[in-house]
């Protein structure tokens, strides 16, 4: 008897209650729904696995690294840093290599100059030992002649001298020794007297 | 041809790659799946969502459908399943959004106020019918309102004979002391 009224008065309600709103659902929206599912399904599934392996591996990487991001972000300033003085330092040594090489250079020019300056000029040399060679004559001349009374001797020498050495000044004094044994033999031919000679100073 | 056999060619139908064969199920089943829906739910009105769910369901797993009980009856279970989920997000949103279920609330009233039948009586029921928990009222709505004969609700729901009668019974008694009055 409850049970007749409980369903009676349950009938009675949905009765007032109506029929459900209208559904306007049909088959290809289902099936389009259901694609786009799948679809989601086979895209998500996909990019799920791969952000949370992208997620570990960024963990574990983190997990690797022994310094914090600030930390690390330093360290590479420092290194950079680091290089940039090994640069510097580089191009500061090589710079001091360089005025050190151009020291050495300057000093070894200077010996050299130094070494050229103390070697005597050949040419004044050469020129040096023939006026000696031609004084050394001249005086051996004048020795001949006037101390050794060796007057044939003594012209021979001077004609060497003003033969081998014509260009100095001893080839003139020969001729001069020369002109004077010449006026000596005509004046002692003239006046028989005999006249001492005396050579110059050299 | 009998109503089973026909929803058997359909489902032939469909596992051959038929589509049109969901056609005609849609078309055949989406009231009465509304129908129910609408009862499990307490008559909101609006079932729309829970009925392409239960036809998306359908769907995706017409293909593994055994035969082993009728179109119509595992039509059934999944809106039941469907309604279970449904009340379950209705409820976690209405914990969250407590006005709007207010105002939800009010607006059912209203509907209600527009039919022959007492406001009161019918809201009287309603909530009657809200208080009961799903075990009890999918029963009820299958045995009262639906109207399916014991052996189809057992097999809906999974149930023992012994246990649905228990379940009958159980929400019988909790109705007839919420409603009373009106029974009396």
């Amino acid at each position: 008897m409850t049970e007749d009224k409980i369903k009676n008065l349950l009938q009675v309600a949905d009765r007032a209650a109506g029929e459900p709103g209208p559904t306007h659902i049909s088959a290809a929206a289902i099936r389009r729904h259901a694609g786009h599912r799948q679809l989601i399904i086979n895209i998500a599934a996909p990019a799920a696995i791969a952000a949370i392996l992208l997620f570990a591996s960024i963990i574990v990487i983190q997990a690797a690294r022994p310094h914090k991001p600030s930390e690390q972000k330093q360290i590479v300033s420092l290194q950079q840093e680091l290089k940039h003085l090994q640069v510097k330092t580089d191009a500061v040594l090589n710079l001091v290599q360089q005025v050190l090489e151009e020291e050495r250079k300057t000093q070894r020019l200077n010996d050299l100059q130094a070494t050229l300056a103390s070697i005597p000029d050949p040419i004044e040399e050469t020129q040096r030992q023939v006026d000696k060679t031609a004084f050394i004559l001249v005086y051996q001349a004048d020795r001949l002649y006037r101390q050794s009374n060796k007057t044939d001797s003594a012209v021979q020498t001077y004609n060497q001298v003003i033969k081998l050495f014509p260009q100095t000044r001893w080839a003139e004094v020969a001729r001069q020794r020369l002109s004077e044994i010449k006026n000596k033999k005509t004046d002692k031919t003239n006046l028989e007297g005999e006249q001492i000679w005396k050579p110059q100073s050299v | 041809m009998t109503r089973t056999g026909d929803d058997q060619i359909l489902v032939e139908q469909f596992k051959q790659g038929d589509e049109s064969a969901f056609d005609k199920i849609v078309k055949e089943f989406s009231a009465n799946i509304a129908v129910l829906a609408n009862r499990l739910l307490g008559w909101p009105g609006e079932v729309e969502d829970v009925v392409q769910d239960v036809f998306l369901a359908a769907f995706t797993g017409l293909k593994r459908f055994r035969g082993d009980c009728s179109l119509k009856s595992w039509l059934f279970t999944i809106t039941i399943n469907k309604c279970r989920s449904y009340r379950y997000r209705q409820m976690l949103r209405l914990k969250i959004f407590s006005r709007a279920a207010d105002k939800d609330s009010s607006l059912s009233a209203c509907a209600a106020d527009q039919r022959p039948i007492d406001s009161e009586i019918f809201e009287r029921v309603r909530r009657a019918m809200k208080t009961l928990s799903p075990k009890y009222r999918e029963p009820i709505v299958l045995r009262y309102l639906q109207e399916l004969p014991n052996e189809q609700i057992c097999r809906i729901l999974g149930l023992s004979e012994n246990a649905l009668q228990v379940r009958l019974n159980r929400a019988r008694k909790h109705l007839q002391e919420k409603l009373k009055d009106l029974i009396e």
